[in-house]
């Protein structure tokens, strides 16, 4: 199974954040800060209007995982982002992770990841190990 | 590295991945002696260790495991 990997093996997506995925994580996570909802708020701190919450970047990370990988039956065993951009509702984030290291003695696989805008500036980058079970 | 510089830097890596500063392991500590390593923190230490040595276990080896003394043996032996 860990075949399936190799050192800088790399897989991307395309996630839009458009008016659906902003409503719904909205209601998922109950987060209402001004930050979110109001653009003359978000503009008052130097932003460009409202700002989309960063930990719905993780939900991509998740289906990532989850669904896009050449084996299913994995298990995310850490994860750690840094949120460099802000992030706005109705625009197109490229997804990009590349495999840093296997552990084979354990089954592990340790992917470096970033997210980019249209503009391909980093919006946030971490890591992610997973344990293939 | 003679084995006692090595447990020293594996009490370290102890410190760091189960984030408690007051382990301190011997060679004949084991898992049963250590509040949280537990198989998924077992995972996170042979990771690390790996990455602190530049070594690679084999998996058979890490299940031979059957105190401290036996994991840096098998760093020695790399």
């Amino acid at each position: 199974m860990i075949d399936n990997f190799h050192i800088n093996q790399t897989f991307s997506n395309h996630f839009d954040l458009n008016e659906d995925v902003y409503a719904l994580f909205l209601k998922l996570s109950n987060d209402n800060n001004h930050m979110h909802v109001s653009d003359d708020y978000a503009k008052e701190y130097g932003f460009e209007g409202k700002i989309m919450h960063g930990n719905i970047l993780n939900a991509f990370i998740s289906y990532f995982i989850g669904e896009c990988l050449p084996v299913k039956n994995v298990v995310i065993q850490s994860q750690s982002i840094d949120f460099k951009k802000p992030v706005y509702i109705n625009t197109k984030i490229q997804f990009i992770a590349t495999v840093d290291s296997i552990v084979e003695s354990v089954n592990v696989v340790i992917f470096k990841f970033n997210f980019q805008n249209s503009q391909n500036v980093v919006v946030a980058k971490g890591k992610i190990q997973i344990g293939l079970l | 590295m003679n084995k006692e510089e090595i447990l020293k830097i594996v009490n370290e890596v102890f410190v760091d991945v189960l984030d408690n500063p007051n382990i301190v392991i011997d060679l004949n500590t084991t898992a049963n002696d250590v509040e949280d390593w537990d198989s998924l923190n077992h995972i996170q230490l042979v990771v690390a260790i790996e990455k602190r040595f530049n070594v690679r276990f084999k998996s058979n080896e890490i299940r031979n495991w059957e105190n401290v003394n036996e994991m840096i043996e098998s760093i020695l032996a790399k």
